[in-house]
C-alpha cells in the first residue's frame, strides 16, 4: 500500500524542496531583485530619501543624513550578492536584518497612524496607509524568504538519519 | 563567525561605496544633518491648503495669514518663514521680493520674484516708498529674501514694508542660497 502521506516523509520531501538548488536561486532571485529595485530610485538622491525617513520621526536628527547615504548602497549590494550567490549565510541575515528593521519602522507608522508614503521602491510624496499596510505584509513574507535561504543555503546537514524509506 | 565577517565586509563594502558617491555625487548632501530643515512650521499656519494668493488683487479686504498682533508702533511684524513654507506659498503665488542689488538679482534669482533692492528703496521717502508698493494688495502674502546666511537686507526691507501697512509680510532667511540647494525653481537675467 502506498504510504507516501506518511509525516515522515512529506517532511523530508519538504525539506529537499528547501535545499533545492533551483528553489533556492529562484528565491534569491526574487529577494535580491526587490532589493536592488527598492534601491534604485534612492542611490542618487539621498536628500530626497532623507525626507522619507524623516516623515518617520524614529531616528535622531543627527544620523538621518547617514542613513539615507548608506542604506540604498546597502540595499543595492545585498541585492546583488544574492543574486549572485556569493556569501550567502551573510547576505541573507544582513538581509532579514534590514527587514525586521523596515518591519519594525513601518509598523510603529502604523500604528502611530501617521499618514506616510513608505519611502520603500519611489520617493513620491504620496500619503495613503493602505500603501503602508501593503509594505507590512510583503516585508513579512520577504523576511520568510531570507530566512529560507538563511537556514537552507548549501549542502543538507547529513545528521546520520536516512530518508524515511519508502514502503511498497 | 564566517557569517558574522561576511556581514562586516558587506556593511563596510557598501559604506565605502556610499559614502565616495555621495562625495561625488551633485546632489550629495553632508553626512550630518544638523537640523531638520525639512521640518514643517509649527509657529505659522503651515497647513495652507488651497489657498491661492494674488499679491496684485488691490481690492480684497485686509485679511492676516501669519496671525501676528500690531506692535507698539502699529504694523504687523514680519514673520520668520521656513523653506517648506516658503515652497507651499511660492506654490501658491506668493510675492517674492528680492531684497539685494539689481546686479545680484540679475544674476540668479528665485523665479518670478520681483527686484526692490533696499539699498533703493531706504533713502527713499515715505510716498516713494508706498508708491513702488502701491501696486501689490496690503493683505497679499509677500515672502522677502537676500543671500541667506547673515545677509540682512531682507529683514530690513521687510520691516520697511510691513510699515507701510502690509499684514502678511514674511522673511524666508534661508534665502536664495538655500532655494537653489533644495532645488527649487530659480532665473537669471544674464545672457
Amino acid at each position: 500500500m502506498e504510504n507516501s502521506g506518511s509525516p515522515g516523509r512529506n517532511q523530508y520531501e519538504m525539506k529537499n524542496l528547501l535545499y533545492n538548488k533551483y528553489f533556492q536561486f529562484a528565491l534569491r532571485f526574487i529577494i535580491g531583485a526587490t532589493f536592488i529595485y527598492a534601491s534604485v530610485a534612492k542611490l542618487f538622491h539621498p536628500a530626497e530619501f532623507a525626507k522619507a525617513i524623516l516623515r518617520y520621526d524614529m531616528l535622531p536628527v543627527f544620523l538621518v543624513n547617514i542613513q539615507a547615504v548608506i542604506m540604498p548602497w546597502l540595499e543595492f549590494f545585498i541585492g546583488l550578492l544574492l543574486i549572485l550567490g556569493i556569501f550567502k549565510k551573510g547576505t541573507s541575515l544582513l538581509a532579514s536584518i534590514s527587514l525586521i528593521v523596515f518591519l519594525i519602522a513601518l509598523t510603529s507608522a502604523s500604528v502611530r497612524g501617521l499618514d506616510i508614503s513608505c519611502g520603500c521602491f519611489s520617493l513620491e510624496e504620496t500619503s495613503s496607509k493602505g500603501d503602508i499596510l501593503f509594505r507590512i505584509i510583503q516585508d513579512i513574507f520577504m523576511l520568510l524568504g531570507t530566512v529560507i535561504i538563511y537556514l537552507f543555503s548549501g549542502k543538507p546537514k547529513t545528521d546520520g538519519t536516512n530518508p524515511p524509506a519508502e514502503q511498497v | 563567525m564566517k557569517v558574522f565577517k561576511q556581514i562586516t565586509a558587506v556593511f563596510i563594502f557598501s559604506a565605502v561605496i556610499a559614502l565616495i558617491v555621495n562625495a561625488v555625487n551633485p546632489n550629495g548632501v553632508p553626512l550630518i544633518m544638523e537640523k531638520n530643515i525639512y521640518k514643517q512650521d509649527t509657529t505659522s499656519k503651515s497647513n495652507i491648503g488651497d489657498f491661492i494668493n494674488d499679491p496684485y488683487d488691490t481690492t480684497t479686504k485686509p485679511s492676516q495669514f501669519f496671525g501676528g498682533k500690531k506692535n507698539k508702533q502699529g504694523f504687523i511684524e514680519p514673520e520668520n518663514i521656513s523653506s517648506v513654507l516658503a515652497k507651499q506659498l511660492y506654490d501658491r503665488k506668493a510675492l517674492f521680493i528680492d531684497a539685494r542689488t539689481k546686479a545680484e538679482y540679475d544674476t540668479l534669482h528665485i523665479k518670478d520674484a520681483v527686484n526692490i533692492s533696499y539699498m533703493d528703496f531706504y533713502p527713499k521717502s515715505a510716498a516713494e516708498r508706498a508708491d513702488v508698493m502701491k501696486k501689490f494688495g496690503k493683505s497679499g502674502i509677500i515672502v522677502v529674501y537676500c543671500n541667506g546666511g547673515t545677509c540682512e537686507v531682507s529683514i530690513d526691507l521687510a520691516y520697511e514694508i510691513a510699515k507701510l501697512g502690509f499684514n502678511n509680510v514674511s522673511i524666508y532667511k534661508g534665502g536664495i542660497t538655500e532655494w537653489k540647494t533644495l532645488g527649487h525653481p530659480v532665473e537669471t537675467n544674464m545672457k
